[in-house]
């Protein structure tokens, strides 16, 4: 009687098996939707929530702009703060999608009566995508494959260093939306060509141009779905599905690109966009085809046609492709992504590139760190991939394999590897965990069918040897799926212990173990920009090496030569030329660009490595450039690069030696060492008593870690 | 397009035949007319090489080669030329000792280093593809047997091996 009324009490709380596997999946779902935006929170816990690096700062100042000056402000925006004399056209030269993301989240929470300060939204812009990216990977991976392995890449994704180094809070960056979007355009576009619909062919093309206004690596997918697209022709997939699909994204996608003015008219005229129209007209060849083989009957009329069709297309498309490109209207690849696909050219050509410690080749401890056992379980995903292969199998295979290539060539391209990685790594674990758990359930059928058959003596036989192995293959099967929890385990710890001790540092505060473990912090960078702010005249100009730029312009407020946009080689060459020679015709350059100030960032008293002394070489080398004044081995000894005793003359007296060493000769930096010990370069430095005839010493922060130094006014004439 | 020669035809009938068949070629009827008018082909038994799709299991080797040699820093090694394995002078003997593990940065490898590691993550991507082919019903029970075991053996392999790696690398891995 009590059984009855409590299981009467139950029944509306007993679910069916869908409903209980619903259950099961959105909980899980909105578990990974937390535990990828808290994970992300390290650094606001430790330090505050504030933006971090150097590009950020640039965006945190173009979408305080945007806020307060409204969007026609912003998108005609001139601003004649930085590059000083040439200033920069703002509202042409950059890409809006993250602005007006974050300024529409600052409306919706001001709608709704939240007064958050934009800077808030700005530092948690980056963890909300990353949430949102976890969710269109979980249906992406039930598009490719089933939903087990949409939760499994849901869950892989949320966690994933490679990911996380690039939208950890703090870090407003163009990645941080620009990684949603690229997998967002890519799952639209991948169910387009499953279903054949015009409406997801519509929602891929503006999925294309979130993108487009996102990040310049549009130019991946603007690359990759054309070359998806030849490998599906070449196997025989061709179907109406893929031409309505690719049609529509192609022309409105380009259409909607255009309306960014930094891409213009890219779509037409660049040669890194022309494999996208190559591909497009080869389409319209292929349904021509098609039509004409299905209004004749005769085979052999038609072998002949398409021959002739074939050729005279290509010849066609050849010779179009030639006159556009030598009469120039079509331009040939930029530097930047010519570089990716001949890795040597920029260290031959372009300093300026290879300079960057993003730009550097990967090596296997990057990839290691970055993916863990992904790198393990990608190769046998692939497998499973060719054991059944689909549409959607072979997008992915592509995107995994390209990604992956591009992201050996260039470590900050890891990033735009991790979905596939994590996709294709989430099939792997779905395929195997399927295989092992119908292993550990296809005892109970077998014991069913041996009660149903009766009791033959011939089948009895057969039953033992078969319950004799079935128990060792139960045992097996579960000590394999232990296994893989303990790989998954042992893959998150590694995950959080990255990112909280790896990938969660703001770069602008600086942190130390003392010498009895404690913590010490310095906020030097934050100290001299808020120095420049308060003590020097409002249109004063300032010198620094480019990678100070954005930052000088977003916290200083004061005008800057240079800056991290870095698009006029010439002017950050003379930069250089003026780092790199001696005071007096550095004055010179300096007079020549009104330079009130002087900033640089001098690691020798806290052993800070990331110090101008060490980038000195980059300056000498893009100043040499432009400038063949300047030359390199000057600065060497015997091809070393030394700031002690025996360093080379030019670089004892050059202007950036004088500034960064300027008094340090008289101090005592480590117990047990003379003064002027370097402690970032571990030398005593060779020119301790530093005279400067025009410049004079403005102010140090407390660690030394930045200088400021100011222009004299040249002397009075008599 | 132009017909192949019967071995028995006579020498001349060569053009009697082109012309029993129509074509739309109009390079065809080009040629017709200028070299082969006067010239004679040679009577050749020419097959046109048929270009056939490879199947998906030997592209699926190909890229697992391919893999190997990306994960492995190859792009590294060609831009940055670092030696096939460092070394140190020991200070007390003098005598010069091999340094495997480029130490001190995440980003930088020797090559036989990048080689090393590069092989151990194709080997548990491998010891994962056998425990799948383990699992088939269509093969002998030895066969699944040796397969599992592989299997087990080369991915517990693989991760301890990486792991140890990782470890010597960046000694301040996971604390």
């Amino acid at each position: 009687m009590s059984s009855m009324i409590s299981s009467d009490l139950l029944k509306p709380f007993k679910l069916k098996t869908k409903q209980q596997e619903l259950l099961i999946r959105v909980s899980i779902l909105c578990l990974v939707y937390i535990l990828a935006f808290i994970t992300r929170l390290f650094s606001v816990l430790r330090y505050e929530s504030m933006i971090h690096e150097f590009d950020p700062y640039f965006n945190y100042r173009t979408t305080l702009y945007l806020t307060q000056n409204g969007f026609y402000d912003f998108w005609n925006w001139f601003d004649s703060e930085s590059w000083y004399p040439l200033g920069r056209i703002i509202g042409g030269t950059l890409y809006p999608g993250l602005m007006v993301t974050a300024a529409l989240i600052y409306r919706l929470l001001h709608f709704l009566r939240f007064a958050v300060h934009i800077r808030e939204v700005c530092v948690l812009t980056a963890p909300f995508f990353a949430s949102n990216t976890t969710l269109v990977a979980y249906f992406f991976g039930k598009e490719i494959w089933d939903s087990g392995a949409g939760l499994v890449a849901a869950i892989l994704i949320a966690v994933c260093p490679g990911y996380i180094s690039r939208s950890v809070a703090g870090s407003y960056d163009n990645e941080g939306v620009a990684i949603f979007a690229l997998l967002f355009t890519f799952y639209l576009f991948v169910k387009a060509v499953n279903t054949g619909s015009l409406a997801w062919g519509l929602a891929s093309a503006f999925g294309y141009f979130y993108m487009v206004s996102a990040w310049g690596g549009y130019v991946f997918i603007i690359n990759l779905i054309p070359l998806y697209v030849l490998v599906l022709l070449i196997t025989g997939r061709y179907s109406m599905r893929l031409y309505v699909a690719y049609n529509c994204m192609y022309i409105l996608g380009m259409l909607l690109a255009m309306q960014i003015r930094f891409v213009g008219f890219q779509h037409v005229q660049s040669g890194e966009h022309m494999a996208a129209m190559g591909v497009f007209f080869l389409m319209q060849v292929f349904y021509f085809l098609d039509w004409v083989k299905h209004m004749l009957s005769d085979t052999k009329l038609f072998q002949a046609f398409l021959k002739i069709t074939v050729t005279f297309a290509v010849a066609v498309g050849a010779v179009a492709l030639g006159v556009g490109m030598v009469s120039g209207y079509i331009s040939p690849w930029t530097g930047r992504f010519y570089s990716l696909l001949d890795p040597t050219y920029a260290k031959d050509h372009i300093p300026i590139i290879a300079s960057v410690s993003e730009h550097q080749p990967t090596a296997w401890s990057s990839f290691m760190f970055d993916f863990h056992i992904l790198l393990f379980l990608f190769p046998a995903g692939l497998y499973f991939c060719f054991k059944r292969l689909s549409d959607a199998t072979i997008f992915i295979v592509m995107y995994g394999l390209t990604s992956l290539y591009f992201a050996g060539v260039m470590v900050r391209l890891i990033l735009v590897a991790t979905p596939a990685v994590c996709l294709i790594s989430a099939i792997a674990v779905s395929a195997t965990v399927k295989n092992l758990t119908v292993l550990l359930r296809s005892k109970n059928k077998v014991v069913q069918t041996g009660s149903t058959k009766g009791t033959s003596s011939g089948k009895a036989s057969s039953k033992a040897s078969l319950d004799q192995s079935q128990p060792f293959q139960k045992n097996g099967a579960m000590a394999l799926l232990f296994g893989a929890f303990y790989l998954l385990s042992k893959y998150a710890t590694h995950c959080t212990w990255v990112t909280s001790e790896a990938y969660s540092s703001p770069s602008i505060v600086l942190a130390a173990r003392g010498a009895h473990g404690n913590r010490v912090i310095f906020d030097d960078y934050r100290e001299a920009y808020f120095w420049l702010r308060q003590n020097t005249p409002p249109d004063a100009k300032v010198m620094s090496w480019w990678d100070y730029g954005y930052q000088i312009t977003a916290m200083g407020n004061r005008t800057v030569i240079v800056d991290n946009n870095t698009w006029n080689n010439t002017h950050i060459a003379t930069v250089g030329r003026a780092m790199s020679s001696y005071e007096d015709e550095a004055y010179e350059i300096m007079r020549s660009l009104d330079v009130d100030y002087v900033l640089v960032v001098f690691g020798g008293v806290t052993g800070y490595s990331s110090d101008d002394i060490n980038k000195f070489l980059w300056m000498v080398r893009i100043g040499g450039g432009v400038f063949p004044v300047i030359r390199e081995p000057d600065y060497l000894v015997n091809g070393e690069y030394r700031v002690d005793k025996g360093a080379a003359p030019k670089m004892l007296n050059c202007l950036m030696y004088k500034l960064s060493y300027y008094r340090f000769g008289e101090l005592v930096t480590e117990y047990g060492r003379p003064p002027g010990y370097d402690r970032a370069r571990g030398v005593e430095i060779g020119n301790k008593d530093i005279k400067l005839e025009h410049l004079e010493e403005a102010f140090t922060t407390s660690n030394w870690i930045v200088r400021i130094y100011k222009v004299k006014p040249p002397n009075n004439r008599w | 397009m132009a017909p192949k020669p019967d071995s028995q035809s006579a020498s001349a009938a060569t053009p009697a035949d082109a012309s029993s068949q129509f074509s739309m070629d109009p390079m065809f009827h080009l040629l017709k007319v200028i070299p082969y008018s006067f010239l004679r082909p040679p009577r050749l038994r020419l097959k046109f090489p048929s270009l056939s799709l490879p199947s998906p299991m030997t592209v699926f080797s190909l890229l697992l080669l391919t893999y190997f040699m990306v994960v492995s820093g190859i792009v590294y090694d060609v831009i940055v030329e670092p030696p096939g394995i460092g070394s140190t002078q020991d200070p007390a003997t003098g005598s010069v000792r091999p340094v495997v593990f480029l130490p001190g940065r995440v980003n930088g490898q020797y090559i036989i280093e990048g080689l090393s590691s590069g092989f151990m993550f194709v080997l548990g991507g491998i010891g994962i593809v056998l425990l799948d082919l383990a699992l088939d019903k269509n093969r002998a029970k030895s066969v699944k047997a040796s397969y599992a075991t592989a299997g087990i053996s080369s991915i517990v392999i693989a991760y301890v091996m990486s792991t140890l790696f990782i470890r010597i690398k960046i000694p301040a891995y996971l604390r």
